[in-house]
């Protein structure tokens, strides 16, 4: 899965669009192709509308002396009318087999059809005005008079209009798509907020704590204060991985506290870089989901290992946790997963991978980004909480 | 005195659980288990009350640990404890089953003390159900003072007898009070009925015989008994197998 998901990001990326796709796919089918659906009536009536004010502004520019303003009005109405409707019902039709091709062809597919449509209207028109019928009824002022140069003039305007559409089309909709893949990352980011079971034990252990250990319970409280305001914050803010590393911490700290000896948790993190830009609770879900699926389940207990390291350009984080005793289908542990996929993606595109996946007797999950130092910021000392990584490499 | 025993894998849930109890008065602690297992043998030898049984424990969960507790001469009362289970607390909400929600209130853990209950059979059923998977791991049969767990992956097969049901297992014999159809409905499709009277566990299932006059019987790894096959049941065997 990790593998084929990663490959999904390669394939999702395209050349003039450097927008992550977030697990997003674009298999040629129709309801991902950027071209709107003309068949509906809103884009019928839209395709009307847009021919008339353009034959306004046509007839405004070139008021020929031959059919004065309202003739000159008729004419380019009549003729973009005819344009946008006849492509608009190709393009209803078509849609299904031009989304089929991919974007690339689609799109050359698409351009060639609707030049082909000016240029076959245009000609059409111009046969008109030389036919007897036009001849005998005294109107061939309103027709063009040479057939080839109008139907190459017009050939030409078509390809340029049509290629600008398109390309419009296409920035829209990627556009609108970019806008709910971020709805859809914060809705995810709420449904992976921490786990109201580890919520209501927590506040079961200090209550005990309050008692038999007051100081251990003031830490308590304030760790959790920490945890939920980590929590709350802005999902695409972005935060140093070394306060990621504290938050992760901590949270192990509170889990301690309730679940003692059973739970040993191994840091190798030192040689990571402590200003590493990363999206905020990326680790402390991961961190959650093993204790919660590999060291609660089990009477023994057990260790959970977080390895990180930096090998030239990218980091790569490891959490491992022993099977439970039972390992059922993770659903809460997908959620996490796909929302770190996500908000990863969004961050560092295709190069974030983010894998997950049983070996032996582990559960194992690895994330791999590029190293991006953030900023410092302004006269600010951020706190370093975990040991500063080599800098060079 | 009312005698409790408080069954949480936490220590500190534990300790602040026998500190409510101490504060409400005129309640014994029995004594505390972090485990279902250690519960269940507690139990067995000291009969409490009532037990304040968390549903989210390791190995054995709170639900499974009620139905074993249910097969002691004297069960106790259950009231089960959670921090956050919605599919429990809604199980228990339908069969008004007495819980807790952690942390727990004082004055709730004394109402809920003068009112607890034995859980029956139906409501015990009905929790697991709920629970889905997992699905029952263990089989608890009484012998004199103690609950003896029998992993199911070791049971051979069930006979029912006239009152009893006989588990037959990788350790010898047992008999147990359940009839063959709630065994069926809880164990799932490891076992298979194979006779109004008897239900096997598949993985113990070694070969299946056809006697001249037409009627089968099976034979089981570990067990020389060959067991008959009903007529009606045969075709639902040979089916279930590919034969």
């Amino acid at each position: 899965m990790p593998a084929r998901a990663h490959k999904r990001f390669v394939l999702s990326d395209q050349p003039k669009k450097p927008v992550a796709t977030a697990g997003g796919t674009f298999r040629g089918d129709a309801a991902s192709f950027y071209l709107p659906d003309f068949c509906d009536s809103r884009a019928a009536f839209a395709i009307v509308l847009i021919a008339e004010l353009t034959a306004i502004v046509l007839s405004i520019a070139r008021q020929s002396a031959a059919v004065g303003f309202w003739g000159e009005l008729a004419r380019a109405a009549l003729f973009l009318l005819w344009v946008g409707l006849v492509s608009a019902a190709l393009l209803c039709w078509l849609r299904p087999r031009l989304a089929r091709l991919g974007v690339g062809p689609g799109s050359v597919a698409a351009l060639a059809l609707l030049t082909l449509v000016v240029a076959a209207i245009s000609a059409c028109v111009s046969l008109l005005g030389h036919s007897r019928l036009v001849a005998s009824a005294g109107t061939g002022a309103y027709f063009p008079r040479q057939l080839w140069p109008f139907v190459a003039r017009n050939t030409v305007i078509g390809f340029v209009i049509s290629a600008v559409a398109l390309r419009y089309f296409y920035v829209t909709y990627q556009w609108r798509r970019n806008i709910e893949m971020r709805a859809a990352a914060r809705v995810h980011a709420l449904q992976a907020r921490i786990r109201p079971h580890f919520l209501f034990n927590s506040m079961n252990t200090i209550a005990s704590l309050t008692r038999s250990d007051p100081a251990l319970a003031e830490q308590a409280v304030q760790d959790l204060a920490d945890l939920f305001r980590a929590s709350l914050s802005d999902r695409h803010q972005t935060i140093t991985l070394a306060e990621e590393l504290s938050i992760a911490r901590t949270y192990q700290r509170v889990e301690q506290l309730r679940l003692g000896e059973r739970l040993r948790v191994h840091w190798d993190v030192r040689g990571l870089p402590p200003d590493a830009r990363v999206p905020g609770l990326m680790l402390q879900p991961l961190l959650e989901n093993a204790i919660y699926h590999g060291i609660e389940p089990r009477p023994q207990g057990g260790t959970v290992t977080v390895t990180g390291e930096r090998t030239a350009q990218l980091i790569s984080l490891v959490v491992r946790n022993p099977l439970g005793e039972r390992q059922a289908e993770r659903e809460g542990n997908r959620v996490a997963l796909a929302n770190i996929r996500e908000r990863l993606a969004l961050l560092y595109g295709a190069r974030a991978l983010v894998k997950a996946g049983r070996f032996d007797e582990e559960y194992i999950v690895t994330l791999r980004f590029p190293y991006i130092a953030s900023a410092p910021p302004a006269g600010g000392t951020r706190p370093a909480h975990a040991a500063p990584g080599s800098p060079e490499q | 005195m009312l005698t409790v025993l408080i069954a949480d894998d936490e220590l500190p849930a534990r300790e602040r659980l026998r500190r409510l109890l101490a504060e409400i008065g005129c309640v014994g602690v029995a004594g505390e288990a972090a485990t279902g297992r250690e519960a269940l043998e507690l139990a067995a030898r000291c009969s409490p009350d009532v037990v304040l049984l968390d549903v989210r424990m390791p190995g054995m969960d709170g639900i499974e640990t009620a139905r074993h507790l249910s097969v002691l001469q004297e069960p106790p009362a259950v009231i089960f404890t959670t921090a956050f289970d919605q599919y429990a607390v809604n199980a228990f909400e339908t069969r008004a089953v007495g819980y807790l929600l952690k942390p727990v209130h004082k004055d709730k853990l004394a109402a809920a003390l003068a009112q607890a209950n034995r859980l029956t059979r139906p409501q015990l059923q009905y929790l697991a159900a709920a629970a889905g998977e997992p699905r029952r791991t263990h089989i608890a049969a009484r012998r004199r003072e103690e609950v003896r767990l029998i992993p199911t992956a070791e049971i051979l097969y069930f006979q029912a007898e006239q009152k009893y049901t006989t588990v037959r297992h990788l350790q010898g014999e047992d008999l147990i009070e359940e009839s063959l159809r709630t065994l069926a409905e809880d164990l799932g499709n490891g076992f298979v009925r194979i006779h109004r009277n008897a239900l096997v566990n598949v993985r113990h299932l070694e070969r299946i015989e056809r006697a001249p006059d037409g009627r089968y019987s099976v034979r089981l790894r570990g067990s020389a008994a060959a067991l008959p096959v009903s007529r009606r049941l045969a075709g639902e065997l040979l089916e279930r197998f590919k034969i």
